[in-house]
């Protein structure tokens, strides 16, 4: 890592550190959704950006994530903690049998596949409503002790950190350098030994796992879950996220979730209208912009200098 | 015995509209490698249209059902033009925008037309006893012969006339096609427009029965995606088949298990067909 | 010269945007004192029709509230939120106007699953909270001290009304139709308890809110073959519902629809939809031109007629004003915006608003604890006319059957 960029992430942790004390509830909740969706589309970049597959199943996965680890805690009184490990292990284990189905055929069927799987999850939970409560959403407790949002907010960042520095170091070893190999050239892989599919099956696995810690840890936060964490709508703001950002950067989805969340807060006001401007801006960056602001800076810094 | 057939009817009238909504992506897939996220948006598009060309212009349903046609096909070429021809050769480019595609247009539809549901007018009204044993509402029973004579309409065109050969010939080979002169943007270009119209003919086909709300685009979507992979990504008569088939089994499989599991059928149905047979039942080759 | 134009294409937006929040921090800053109240309803999802009838009521309200010297010698003011009628964003919603827009009481809500989410929210914030149109029983089941509904529940409604109804005009065979939602679930379950008290044949079907074909659930309910059939779906789903059953031969060829919630019936798409099978279809209202319980109502179709320049057709255009009227009595009882004292000036409300005498019942334990239930109309379409039929004193015309 170069310096300037250790020196900047250094400088976003700490002033994340001291968020909590400068901002009201208000925003302190906004801060804690906006990492959920650092969360999310930092895990969804790792296959849509550093190996070129788009899956539609990420929120689906935070959804298994948030409802495994409700229900336990609902119907059997089981800690978030390890309802969300639980979460963790079914969503790797769905999404291994998933890829290992679809994975060998590549692009658009996994695009296909991973819908599919997305609309069954959001089905089943908005029907089982005898055991998930469907629309009208499970009531799940506080991730642990009395609720605090300055308590959510730290458990989020830790997350955040954690596994953006998992992903640093992933992508650094030789793993990460299969990732790009297989997402530039398939067959120019596989001819000199990568293993296509194993690469690809392992960077989906590792994001189903990491949406159902985000899903998990953001359902506890949030005190009640509903079938909009694993809808199309989630999938569209993670999709976005990373697209504005700049997919296929570390920074990229980081900053584009904050974007996304911020501008939120400030084109609240338009109300239902909000999407709207969220698509518009996404479909601009993802028309003229394709490497998203990160790329976009990065570039015009390289040309000043 | 008289429940399963009023199923069976049921299937086969939803089905056939399935299937012409579905022949659009199979021509769009077919031709450019594109899955366009938006195609449902076509369908909801027409609807709004003949609804709005009835209810506020005073045209009578066959005049606004001409005019929205007309109207589908200039904005599926636009959206061609502007948005899908720089994605040319990466499928996943095409489908992110696309995707982003249909979020714009659903919230567009909501800011123009409202969250009401809006319907056209009805060709028909009242209703049959089919067989001596149920009614049946006359409106469907129009809706699908008109479903059915369109895919006729629609296959005649592609086996029978000049550009239908042209089309066949740029999706089963690209290269080998514009070496013998054809010119391959050009087809891509009508091909989605066309798409898009047959996307809306199902809309104008089925509006008059399930009025259409900004939101009911992706769910078409799905849908068309469903019965193309079953009846396999570049066979036509693949999508007419699959779409019965998917007709019949959300009908029986909510008369005989649950309706609010309608659309899991489908799913589970794409699920094992990329497992069992990629191919669908009529493809031929993977899709690359 | 081309990457030129995309940066100052760039640069145009980024401004455009800071711009945007200019003219919002310059908005607050310029906006005189006042009391805030908060709204949360539907305003986009398959009932954002709701929230347009909210929205005439709050302006109604307002108009009203302020010409009579607003609240605590200030302006009121209405801050209106969307809930999509998610839960989960009904809850975000109203944390939002209590944490952000530092709302001294919140009011509205159509959507029982969205207000039991919202009131955990209220109570955990200890900002009073009172319930317009979100009908279950739990909600005020729950004895929350911050909780109030002035607005129809579950079991009010039933065994008020419906159960009445049925019993009065002597239907036999009843089958119940359910939306999976708490309100759906919830009246669905007091109905059948009190049919089968009362010894009527029932059946019952839970169906999903948004289908849109019915022919497979119709079919079954062919063969039980009812006199009456009770429609629990909120939203357009009933309006397909009927146009289908009329298709299939069960409305109004066979059997009566009563369909439990109202709007749907009266929203303008209704008679596009269904069409004449909506001739003698009964809904459950709690307005009527020809039915003024008080002198508020009145004076509210009037004002409703000034502003809008038509009749006003969705009742909760009324439930809303009501509730606002509510609220800034109490906040002028209470004379402070302290949370305690306002529950307390709303424990002794005793108000004329358009639909009654407001009276909170105080005794805990059950779901009459802060609750009061309006009175309610089952009024019968009849040739696209309003006809109330029941209860039976103020009725406007006779049950047609036929």
């Amino acid at each position: 890592m170069k310096r300037a960029n250790l020196v900047s992430w250094c400088i976003a942790f700490v002033v994340a550190l001291i968020l909590p004390f400068l901002v009201s509830d208000y925003w302190l909740h906004s801060l804690i959704s906006g990492l959920f969706y650092v969360l999310m589309a930092s895990s969804w970049n790792l296959i849509a950006g550093y190996t070129g597959q788009v899956s539609f199943a990420h929120a689906a996965f935070a959804g298994i994530g948030c409802y495994t680890s409700g229900i336990l805690a609902v119907k059997f009184g089981i800690p978030p903690f390890f309802g969300i490990l639980t979460g963790i292990i079914l969503a790797a284990l769905l999404s291994l049998t998933l890829g290992a189905l679809c994975i060998r055929m590549g692009g658009i069927y996994l695009s296909l596949t991973t819908l599919g799987f997305s609309e069954i999850v959001r089905i089943i939970i908005q029907n089982e409503y005898k055991i998930t409560r469907g629309t009208m959403g499970l009531k799940v407790p506080f991730l642990f002790g009395n609720y605090s949002k300055i308590t959510a907010f730290y458990i989020m960042l830790a997350a955040v950190v954690l596994v953006l520095v998992g992903i640093y170091f992933v992508l650094k070893s030789d793993l990460g350098l299969q990732f790009r190999a297989v997402q530039n050239d398939e067959i120019a892989a596989a001819s000199v030994g990568v293993p296509v599919v194993f690469v690809r099956l392992t960077a989906f696995v590792m994001a189903g796992s990491l949406a159902a810690l985000a899903g998990g840890l953001y359902g506890h936060y949030l005190l009640l879950i509903t079938p909009h964490i694993p809808s199309l709508d989630t999938m569209f703001l993670v999709l976005a996220m990373t697209v504005i950002g700049g997919m296929g950067t570390m920074a990229g989805p980081v900053v584009g979730a904050l974007f996304l969340e911020i501008l939120s807060e400030y084109i609240r006001v338009y109300g239902e209208f909000h999407v709207l401007v969220f698509a518009i801006v996404a479909m601009i960056f993802a028309r003229f912009f394709p490497q998203g602001i990160v790329g976009f800076m990065g570039n015009l810094i390289k040309q000043k200098t | 015995m008289v429940d399963l057939l009023l199923y069976l009817t049921n299937g086969i009238v939803m089905g056939t509209s399935y299937a012409l909504c579905a022949l659009g992506v199979a021509l769009v897939v077919g031709v450019m490698r594109v899955i366009n996220f938006a195609h449902g948006e076509f369908y909801v598009l027409a609807g709004y249209l003949s609804a709005t060309f009835a209810s506020a212009l005073h045209l009578g349903i066959f005049p606004s059902i001409a005019m929205s046609i007309l109207c589908v096909f200039f904005v599926g070429l636009v959206v061609e033009r502007f948005l899908i021809r720089p994605t040319y050769g990466n499928e996943m480019y095409s489908l992110i925008i696309t995707f982003i595609l249909y979020i714009i247009v659903e919230n567009l539809y909501l800011f123009i037309f409202g969250p009401y549901p809006q319907k056209p007018p009805n060709w028909v009204s009242g209703s049959q006893n089919l067989f001596g044993l149920f009614y049946y509402g006359n409106q469907r029973l129009v809706s699908f012969v008109t479903a059915a004579l369109l895919i006729s309409i629609f296959l005649v065109v592609l086996h029978k006339t000049w550009l239908g050969r042209v089309i066949r010939a740029v999706a089963i080979d690209r290269e080998m096609a514009s070496l013998l002169g054809v010119n391959p943007t050009r087809i891509n270009f009508f091909s989605f427009g066309l798409g898009c119209v047959l996307a809306g003919a199902a809309g104008i086909v089925l509006t008059p029965i399930f009025p259409v709300v900004p939101t009911v685009g992706v769910g078409i979507s799905l849908t068309a995606f469903v019965v193309v992979v079953l009846g396999g990504m570049d066979s036509f008569l693949g999508a007419v088949v699959g779409g019965l088939i998917l007709g019949i089994v959300e009908n029986l499989g909510v008369a005989y298990i649950s309706s609010g599991y309608k659309h899991l059928f489908g799913f589970v149905i794409l699920i094992l067909v990329l497992f069992l047979k990629p191919t669908g039942l009529f493809g031929h080759r993977q899709f690359q | 010269m081309k990457r030129n134009w995309l940066k100052g294409f760039f640069v145009l937006s980024v401004s455009v945007l800071m711009l945007f929040s200019g003219a919002l921090i310059f908005q607050s800053w310029a906006a005189e004192e006042t009391i805030k109240i908060g709204v949360v309803g539907p305003r986009t999802g398959t009932a954002a029709a709701t929230g347009k009838a909210f929205q005439e009521g709050i302006e109604l309200a307002l108009d009203r509230i302020n010409k009579a010297g607003g609240v605590l010698g200030k302006k009121l003011e209405v801050i209106f939120e969307d809930t999509a009628g998610d839960p989960a964003k009904a809850a975000s919603a109203i944390e939002k106007l209590i944490t952000h827009d530092k709302v001294v009481m919140v009011v509205g809500e159509s959507h029982s699953s969205a207000a039991l989410a919202e009131i955990d929210v209220a109570n955990r914030l200890k900002v009073p909270f009172i319930i317009a149109e979100a009908w279950h029983d739990d909600i005020t089941k729950k004895n929350y001290k911050y909780v109030f509904r002035a607005g129809p529940c579950n079991s009010g409604v039933v065994n008020g009304y419906i159960l009445g109804f049925i019993k009065d005009y002597g239907f036999k065979k009843v089958a119940i139709v359910a939306e999976n939602t708490d309100w759906g679930l919830g009246i669905k379950e007091l109905a059948e308890k009190g049919l089968k008290k009362a010894g009527i044949t029932y059946t019952s079907l839970v169906t999903e809110r948004k289908s849109q074909d019915h022919y497979a659930e119709l079919n079954k309910i062919k063969k039980f073959g009812p006199d009456l059939i009770l429609a629990f779906v909120y939203g357009f789903g009933v309006h397909y519902f009927i146009a289908q059953a009329n298709e299939v031969g069960i409305v109004p060829q066979t059997a009566l629809i009563l369909e439990g919630a109202g709007p749907p019936s009266l929203w303008p798409e209704f008679w596009k939809t269904v069409g004449d099978a909506g001739n003698l279809e009964l809904f459950v209202s709690r307005m009527h031109p020809a039915v003024t319980f008080t002198k508020v109502a009145k004076e509210f179709r009037e004002a409703y007629k000034k502003k809008f320049h038509k009749p006003p057709t969705d009742y909760k255009s009324r439930s809303i004003f009501d509730v606002l009227l509510i609220a800034a009595d109490a906040l002028n009882r209470a004379g402070s915006t302290n949370p305690d004292k306002i529950v307390e000036a709303l424990e002794n409300t005793n108000l004329t608003v358009s639909s009654g005498v407001v009276r909170f019942g105080t005794t805990k334990g059950t779901y009459a604890y802060h609750q009061w239930q309006p009175p309610m109309l089952i009024i019968q379409w009849q040739d696209r006319k309003q006809v109330v039929v029941y209860p039976k004193d103020v009725a406007t015309g006779k049950l047609r059957k036929q």
